[in-house]
Parts: structure tokens; C-alpha cells; sequence
């Protein structure tokens, strides 16, 4: 037992120096990175200090850039497992790789998330209110506490999934299935979940005309799949060139039908939107007007739905198209469907569902600068904690990091040592 | 491919680590450390910072008579620390065999908004950032599209020809979204009727203002400001006790009066007495026989099912 | 530059401008919320809820001077002061009564002063059924021609009670029709609304609404 915990600790110790050591190209990355969380907790300070005030929010348009990230990454989050699926069809002990970056880049998703959602908060000394037992937890009704639950279940159970996998490979152990492929499996189905959950604290709402309306689940999930591999095509290629991990393009390339075939879902969906709002002329259609068309003057947010649905549109010919099968042409295609969806889902889904008000007044919005700087700190720690992550776990899985030359030679950033693979069956 | 360098201090963790090296790192995790205790001064500016008392209380409904006690006392020693002003803070309960309910005469509004500020008044609502439990809609005759109201109207003289006044407050719905979708159950109607809220319980997430299709609940987005001179001393603690910053607040029919047998301030000082509140399970009262006796009268956006306690109704 | 150089220069770059982001937090220069404009306190007869007038039954009860309402100092008793007109069949207030302004009705239907006051005993009021009222019960007359009007406010649909809604805890008072309305022009009076509502960012001013111009 001690021997086993004696192990663990100094797995960790070497994990945690590994992330603290690097060239100067880390370095200044972790620098810059810093500095921009630096930056973010003073606004945090000034926030949690002089309240919400500081945001651009009202009680007209009560969640803003906020809630419109946590809604972008909790897509990421979910999306970075489903990778999981075409993985666990073939296999392939090698694939589990692909599968971990994938895993933690939903760690690291998901605590942007819980992040987002804390500040958010008008007390966030208050949240042990929020845990069963402790405090008070309005389960089942209140489709945040169903949040609350299913998020910090999906971290915990994709921490376990990573950690254990990790470890296992850092002993040179075969992990025993038991141990994790009901959890992949679950986190299969979590992942739906979470996401669904967090598409129906909108949908419930019977006094948003926008939001209460059945699409909204199904575009969530549409777009979550489309932008979450979109990110991962990006990243894996980032740790290709940064690390001299070999993945293959075909790797690549099967994420890339998921992003094609998702994209298009996801396009569908938003015709049928379209279509549904601005056909009847009813009169529940004014977020929806002042969303693409502008409402009595205001129009605030047109040329950001706008550009949205352009890069999406520019975004699916590229993916349908063979010439995306090519890098230069898939990274941008990539870029283009997460700039896209970040919009259409943040600020495209968030506000418009508070403008007009229940009582039809219109006040728009704008994020103020601390809220600007807040959110970039998070973004920023969560890049952090991805790059830790990815940092630790990439000499893990190529070997250089293993309990066989614990207490000889850490490895260096440019060191090759051994290599391993990661291809995809097509 | 470069091959790792001899000297390269990462390889060699033991050996190699001169004093420059070490100063400048440790230069770096200084500074560093500096940088995060700079971006934290805000924090040491905050003159409210809650007592542990506070962080600790529990929820409304589980409090003991002797608990509640102890919260009023301390609540009347916040309050007149602040204000300077000892408030006589009391927990009413609800009144058993009573319902309330408010009727609104959309004939005999004039749109004047005394109601508004007496409101504010009764109820310590903070004036500035301004929060107003109630919001009169000028609307034009023969609609209820809510987008055609204007709620910032400055006529020289009200009722201005062919509008109609229509004050929206907290309608206490029968089947109110806010209480449900509330993660901390901080909301709750009351047998009475009255949706309250625990404002040391809430923990300002607004769901429920999101979920509201009144827009009747207010937030506090900093430390509501009121002063001294007009605060009412009247207080009770689900009531007009005063709030913190970051919590939830609205309309609760003047708990502090209603369950003590009084109207609500609201109904007091219409100049029109186009404000009716009764008791709906007694069948005499007021609330009763406008509901029994006239025709036409409704509940706003009916269709989304909220059922509110809250009708408004034609004279002429 | 050999990338063995390098790392030190980063780290020494990051020193400095660590120290920097310090000095930086420290001044506070930016990220506070913008001076909200001053939002006066709204006058106080605004929160007052007494009626706009105040009855003869109120200065009962105030004890207070009622010799503005001794017709007889002037008028002599057994004789009907006359009703003039003009050649449109307006009445003519003379000059001694100057403060009633007459608007009883639409068209002037109504602006005939013996068909409320009683001519034959001016304390009193004459409804049509031959009674004799005192000035301070002037519902019951209201109430002989408004007669749905009369009924609403008798059980509350009407006018304005203040005071307690639960009877058992404490009075109710019901406010009378000449609290409200001028009897002689009972029309309720137009006013100044209250202040409107101000928005939390801006510049205070008030919710853009379709039907306000654009302020900016």
C-alpha cells in the first residue's frame, strides 16, 4: 500500500516537474498565458469586490458573455469524447492515445466551464448551497442542478479515465478493462447528456419565445460535434509540430468527417430556424428579427450572426469539397466552424433570448472590458491547464516518461526517444 | 534534429544549476507571485465582506425559532450599523385560510407611477443603480402586444388619449417558473400564495430572472444604495429587509404588511383606486366580488400556463 | 542567437514584465465601472397616499372650520337663490361662488345646481326620491343616478379603501366619492407621471422602448 502511494507521488512529482520545465518557446507560451490569467483574476478581484456592476449585464440582458462561453465549451467538452466512439469500434491499443487528448482536452473544457459558470455567480462564497447534503439542491426540477451534477460528474469521470490510462502506461502495465472501459462507455453517454442538459436550461424557459423551441437541443448537439473536433484537429496538429508525436493525417482526416457530416446537420438546423420563425409572422418572432434583421433601430448583433452563418456556410463547402482533404484548406475550414459556431451558439443564442424583454422593452448589450478580461483569463487557464496536460501526458505515452528510468534523466524537451504512432483505420 | 545538449540543465536535473540560474528563476516565481497578490488588491477594498455568521446561516426552512431569532437580532444590528437607523425586524408567517390575490383596473389607471415609488419606498429598494419592483406599460388602445408598450413615457399630463396604463409586477403565478428552475431552492411560494425569496440563500445565479416571463425579478448588480432618511424601518425577512449585493429581489405583495392584515403599498397611494388585494378564499372580500361580478377580466400571457395570481380587469 | 541563450532572456523578460503587470494592477487604472449618473430622489408628495380632496365628511372628523359651508350667512332662508344663463343656456356662476367650476357631464348635461343641492334648505342635498341628504353622506346622491358606479364601490370594485384588508386586524377605510371627485367637475384630473425607470448602464437614461425616439 505505502509503496503504491510512495509510486504515485513520485509519478507525480515527475509529471508536475515536467510541466514546470521546458525551452523558451514554452516558456514564453506559459508566460504569455500567464500574464493574460494574471490580467483576468484582477478583473475577477474588481467583479467579486463592486459585483456584477462592472459587466455589461442588466437586468434586462441578465446573461451575457459569461454564460455564452460556458455554452460554447460545454459542446467542446462533450464533443472531445465522442471521438471515444469511432475509437472504441476498432480495437486498437494505439487509438487510445488519440482518445486521451481528446479526454483531456474535455478535462480542461469542462473547467473552463465550472470556471465561467463561478463568475458568473452573484455570490460565489455561497456555492456549498449548491451541494446535496450540505445545502439545498432543487433536483429534479431545476435543470441547473441537473448541470451542476452532470458537469462535475463528466470531469471526474474523464479525470479518472486519463489519470488511470496514464498511469498505467507510465508502470508499462496493461490497464485492466474493468477499470476504464465502463467508464469510456459511460462517458459516451455523458457526454450527450451533458450537453442536452445544458441545451434544455434554455429550452424550458416558457418565457423566452427563442429559446423554448425543440431545436435547440438538436443544434446544440450539431454544433458541439462540428466545433469540438474542429478544435481537436487544430490541437492534435499543434502537438504533431511541438512535439514530435506522430499522428497521422488519417487521423485527422476521420475527425474530419465528423466535423463534415455535423456541419452540414448543422446548417439544416438553421435553415429549419430560419424558416420556422420567419414564415408565419407570428408575434413571438422578435428575437429571432432582432437576431438577423435588427428590431426598431437595434441591430447590435446583425453583423456577428451575419458573419457567422458566412463562415459556417464557407466553412461546409470547404468540408464537402475533396481540397479539404488538404491541411491548409481543413485548418482553415476548422477555424472558420469554430469562429462561426462560438458566435452563432455564445452570443447568437444567449442575448437575442433577452431581447426584447417579456415586456418588450429593448436594452442591448455590450461585455465591458472586465468582463472581456475575465473571459480571456479563463480561456487563457484553460489553454494552460491543456498544454500542462498534453505536456505531461505526451512522454508518457511515447515512453519517455515510465517508472523504468525513474531517477535517471528527466526528458528534455527536443529528446526522441522512442516513438509511438497514431494512425486511424479509414 | 538537434541532439540534447551536454550541459542542458533539464537533463541533468543535480548538476549544472549555477547561481544565476537559480536566482532567475526564482526571480521569475517571485515576481510572479508578486503579480498575483497586485491583481488581487480589489478584494482588499471590499468594505462588505460577509461574516461568518452569515456564510454559515442556513436555509429559511430549516431554521429553528431560536435560529430565526438570533438572524433578526443580527440583521437589526446590520442594518442600523449601516443606516444608523435600529429597523424592527420580524419573520411574519403566512395566515392560514388565506389566498392573495390582486386585481388590476385597466379602466381607472392613469399611469401616474406613484405606485412605483411607493413601492420603492416601502420596500428599501435601491435608488441608485435604481431597481423599481413594478414597470407601467403605455399602451396603445386595442392591442396587449407588449412590444407596442412604452414604458418610459414623460407626457405632460397623464392619461394621454387613446392609451391605456398597465402596471406589471410580480404576478405570485400558481405555477411560477422562477421556483423552478431555482438550483438552491432560494424561491418558494408560500401557502399564501406569495413566491418570497431568502436573500442569504441566493446565490445570484439568475436563472430565475432568465426564466421569469414577467420580468419581475430584479437583481442586485452592486450594493444597493438607500438613503438613510427614507429607509423603512418596517422590516420583515422575506420582505423589506434590506438586500446584499449579488442577490435576487422582487415583488412580494408586501409581506411586511400584507400578512399583518394590511394592504400592500402599492394599493394605498393610487390616486385612482385601480389597485384591488383581498383574500380569495373568503368570499366576501373584495378580490371576490370583482372576480365574481366582472366580465372581463385576465391574466397576462395566459397561454405560457403560469396561472397568475394576478388579474387585470375592464370597468368602462 | 543560440536557443541555450534564449530561455534566460525569456525568463528574465518574464521577471520584468511580471513586475510591471504589479505595478500595473496597483495603480488601478482601468476596469471600474463608469460613474453612474445621479439619480435624484423622487419628491415625497409623490409617496403620499392621501386623496386629492378632501370632504366635508374630513373636515368633520378633523374638527376643523366649516364656516365656508354656512350658506345661510348669505342666502336668505325660504328663498331659492335664482339660476341665471346665459343666451347658450350655460350657467352663469356668480361671482361669490367663482371657485366652482361647472362640468358635470358631457355637453354640460348636468350643470344644473338644484339637481344635486336642495334649494329649499341649501345644508342639504336632494337625491330624486325626496329624501333630504347631509353634505357629508354625498355618496348616497352620487350614488342615485350612478347606480353601477354605486354598486362597484360599495363592494370594493370602486374607489379606494385603505387601511387593513383583513377587517379583524385592524379598520378599513373606504374612501368616498367626493375624495376623488370634484362634484361640480367630477372628471378625474390629469397629472404629471412619475419619473420613469432609469437602465443600469448608459448614461442612465431611460429603456429604449419602440415607441420612444432614439436618444442616441
Amino acid at each position: 500500500m505505502i509503496t503504491a502511494a510512495r509510486n504515485y507521488l513520485v509519478f507525480l512529482r515527475r509529471c508536475a516537474r515536467v510541466a514546470f520545465v521546458g525551452d523558451w518557446r514554452y516558456y514564453s507560451w506559459m508566460g504569455v498565458l500567464t500574464v493574460i490569467i494574471l490580467l483576468g483574476l484582477n478583473a475577477y478581484a474588481k467583479q467579486f469586490a463592486h459585483g456584477l456592476i462592472v459587466t455589461g449585464m442588466s437586468d434586462e440582458v441578465s446573461w451575457g458573455v459569461y454564460i455564452a462561453n460556458f455554452t460554447f465549451l460545454v459542446g467542446v467538452a462533450a464533443a472531445a469524447v465522442m471521438m471515444v466512439i469511432p475509437v472504441y469500434i476498432y480495437d486498437n491499443e494505439e487509438l487510445h492515445d488519440l482518445v486521451i487528448f481528446g479526454e483531456l482536452l474535455a478535462v480542461a473544457a469542462i473547467i473552463m466551464c465550472l470556471m465561467f459558470v463561478t463568475v458568473d455567480l452573484g455570490r460565489p462564497d455561497r456555492f456549498w448551497h449548491l451541494i446535496p447534503g450540505l445545502g439545498q439542491m432543487n433536483f429534479p426540477a431545476s435543470m441547473l442542478s441537473w448541470d451542476v451534477i452532470v458537469l462535475n460528474g463528466y470531469l471526474l469521470l474523464n479525470v479518472h479515465i486519463c489519470g488511470y490510462l496514464l498511469y498505467c502506461r507510465y508502470q508499462n502495465r496493461k490497464p485492466t478493462k474493468w477499470f476504464y472501459i465502463p467508464f469510456v462507455f459511460s462517458a459516451i453517454i455523458w457526454a450527450v447528456s451533458i450537453h442536452t442538459v445544458t441545451a434544455f436550461l434554455y429550452v424550458g424557459l416558457g418565457g423566452r419565445p427563442f429559446w423554448n423551441a425543440s431545436i435547440v437541443g438538436p443544434r446544440f448537439l450539431a454544433s458541439a460535434f462540428t466545433a469540438g473536433p474542429a478544435i481537436i484537429i487544430l490541437a492534435l496538429q499543434i502537438i504533431r509540430s511541438t512535439t514530435h508525436y506522430r499522428i497521422t493525417d488519417k487521423a485527422l482526416l476521420t475527425l474530419r468527417g465528423i466535423v463534415q457530416v455535423s456541419m452540414i446537420i448543422n446548417v439544416f438546423l438553421l435553415v429549419c430556424e430560419v424558416f420556422k420563425e420567419f414564415y408565419s409572422g407570428n408575434l413571438h418572432v422578435a428575437s429571432a428579427k432582432y437576431l438577423f434583421l435588427g428590431l426598431h433601430g437595434h441591430h447590435a448583433l446583425v453583423p456577428w450572426i451575419w458573419s457567422a452563418i458566412t463562415f459556417n456556410l464557407i466553412a461546409m463547402v470547404l468540408l464537402v469539397l475533396p481540397v479539404s482533404r488538404g491541411l491548409r484548406y481543413l485548418n482553415v475550414a476548422c477555424v472558420l466552424s469554430i469562429v462561426g459556431i462560438w458566435i452563432e451558439k455564445g452570443m447568437g443564442l444567449v442575448i437575442p433570448g433577452f431581447i426584447p424583454t417579456p415586456l418588450g422593452a429593448i436594452v442591448e448589450y455590450t461585455p465591458s472590458l472586465n468582463e472581456t478580461l475575465v473571459c480571456f483569463g479563463i480561456w487563457a487557464f484553460g489553454l494552460l491547464c491543456y498544454t500542462i496536460f498534453l505536456r505531461m501526458s505526451v512522454p508518457i505515452l511515447q515512453g519517455r516518461l515510465s517508472k523504468a528510468n525513474e531517477g535517471i534523466s528527466e526528458p528534455g524537451p527536443n529528446d526522441i526517444v522512442a516513438e509511438t504512432s497514431v494512425t486511424s483505420h479509414s | 534534429m538537434p541532439a540534447p545538449a551536454p550541459h542542458d540543465p533539464l537533463t541533468a536535473p543535480d548538476a549544472g544549476v549555477t547561481r544565476r540560474s537559480f536566482l532567475r528563476t526564482s526571480a521569475v516565481l517571485a515576481t510572479g507571485l508578486a503579480a498575483v497578490a497586485a491583481s488581487l488588491k480589489p478584494l482588499f477594498e471590499m468594505e462588505d465582506i460577509t461574516s461568518a455568521q452569515q456564510f454559515m446561516q442556513k436555509y429559511y426552512k430549516e431554521l429553528t425559532p431560536e435560529d430565526m431569532a438570533k438572524v433578526l437580532q443580527r440583521i437589526e444590528g446590520e442594518v442600523e450599523k449601516e443606516y444608523g437607523v435600529r429597523p424592527h425586524v420580524r419573520d411574519l408567517r403566512p395566515m392560514d385560510g388565506v389566498e392573495f390575490v390582486y386585481a388590476l383596473n385597466l379602466s381607472r389607471c392613469i399611469g401616474c407611477r406613484k405606485c412605483v415609488h411607493a413601492c420603492v419606498a416601502e420596500n428599501n429598494q435601491s435608488r441608485s443603480p435604481e431597481i423599481q419592483y413594478i414597470r407601467v406599460l403605455k399602451m396603445p388602445h386595442g392591442t396587449f402586444d407588449l412590444e407596442k408598450g412604452d414604458h418610459n413615457y414623460a407626457s405632460e399630463q397623464v392619461p394621454e388619449k387613446g392609451f391605456f396604463y398597465m402596471p406589471v409586477q410580480c404576478q405570485q403565478c400558481h405555477n411560477p417558473p422562477c421556483v423552478k428552475v431555482c438550483p438552491v431552492n432560494a424561491t418558494w411560494q408560500e401557502t399564501d400564495g406569495i413566491t418570497v425569496i431568502d436573500y442569504n440563500w441566493c446565490i445570484g445565479c439568475r436563472y430565475c430572472e432568465a426564466a421569469c416571463p414577467y420580468w419581475a425579478r430584479r437583481f442586485n448588480f452592486t450594493k444597493p444604495s438607500i438613503p438613510a432618511e427614507r429607509l423603512n424601518p418596517n422590516m420583515s425577512y422575506l420582505g423589506n429587509r434590506p438586500r446584499s449585493q449579488g442577490v435576487m429581489e422582487k415583488c412580494h405583495f408586501c409581506v411586511q404588511r400584507t400578512r399583518a392584515g394590511r394592504y400592500p403599498a402599492c394599493l394605498e397611494v393610487c390616486p385612482t383606486g385601480s389597485r384591488k388585494f383581498g383574500n380569495i378564499l373568503d368570499p366576501n372580500s373584495e378580490i371576490s366580488q370583482i372576480l365574481r361580478t366582472k366580465r372581463v377580466f385576465m391574466q397576462l400571457k395566459e397561454d405560457i400556463g403560469t396561472n397568475p395570481r394576478f388579474f387585470y380587469y375592464f370597468d368602462v | 542567437m543560440h536557443p541555450q541563450n534564449r530561455t534566460p532572456m525569456v525568463l528574465t523578460g518574464l521577471a520584468v514584465v511580471f513586475i510591471g503587470l504589479a505595478a500595473a494592477f496597483l495603480s488601478d487604472s482601468w476596469g471600474y465601472p463608469a460613474p453612474r449618473a445621479k439619480i435624484p430622489l423622487v419628491d415625497k408628495a409623490i409617496l403620499d397616499p392621501t386623496t386629492v380632496r378632501r370632504t366635508y365628511a374630513d373636515l368633520i372628523r378633523a374638527k376643523e372650520d366649516l364656516s365656508d359651508f354656512d350658506c345661510y350667512a348669505c342666502h336668505e332662508k325660504g328663498q331659492p337663490p335664482p339660476l341665471r344663463y346665459d343666451e347658450n343656456h350655460k350657467l352663469l356662476i356668480p361671482e361669490e361662488h367663482v371657485n366652482i367650476v361647472m362640468g358635470h357631464g358631457s355637453h354640460g348635461r348636468n350643470n344644473n345646481c338644484f339637481n344635486c343641492h336642495n334649494e329649499t334648505n341649501l345644508t342639504t342635498l336632494q337625491p330624486r326620491d325626496g329624501r333630504e341628504l347631509k353634505l357629508e353622506n354625498s355618496t348616497e346622491l352620487c350614488g342615485s343616478c350612478h347606480g353601477p358606479t354605486y354598486r362597484d364601490w360599495d363592494s370594493g370594485a370602486h374607489g379606494r379603501s385603505n387601511g387593513y384588508w383583513n377587517t379583524k386586524l385592524g379598520p378599513a377605510v373606504k374612501k368616498d366619492c367626493v375624495n376623488c371627485h370634484n362634484p361640480h367637475s367630477p372628471r378625474f384630473p390629469g397629472r404629471k407621471p412619475a419619473p420613469g425607470p432609469h437602465t443600469l448602464h448608459g448614461t442612465g437614461e431611460v429603456t429604449h422602448t419602440p415607441e420612444s425616439p432614439s436618444t442616441h
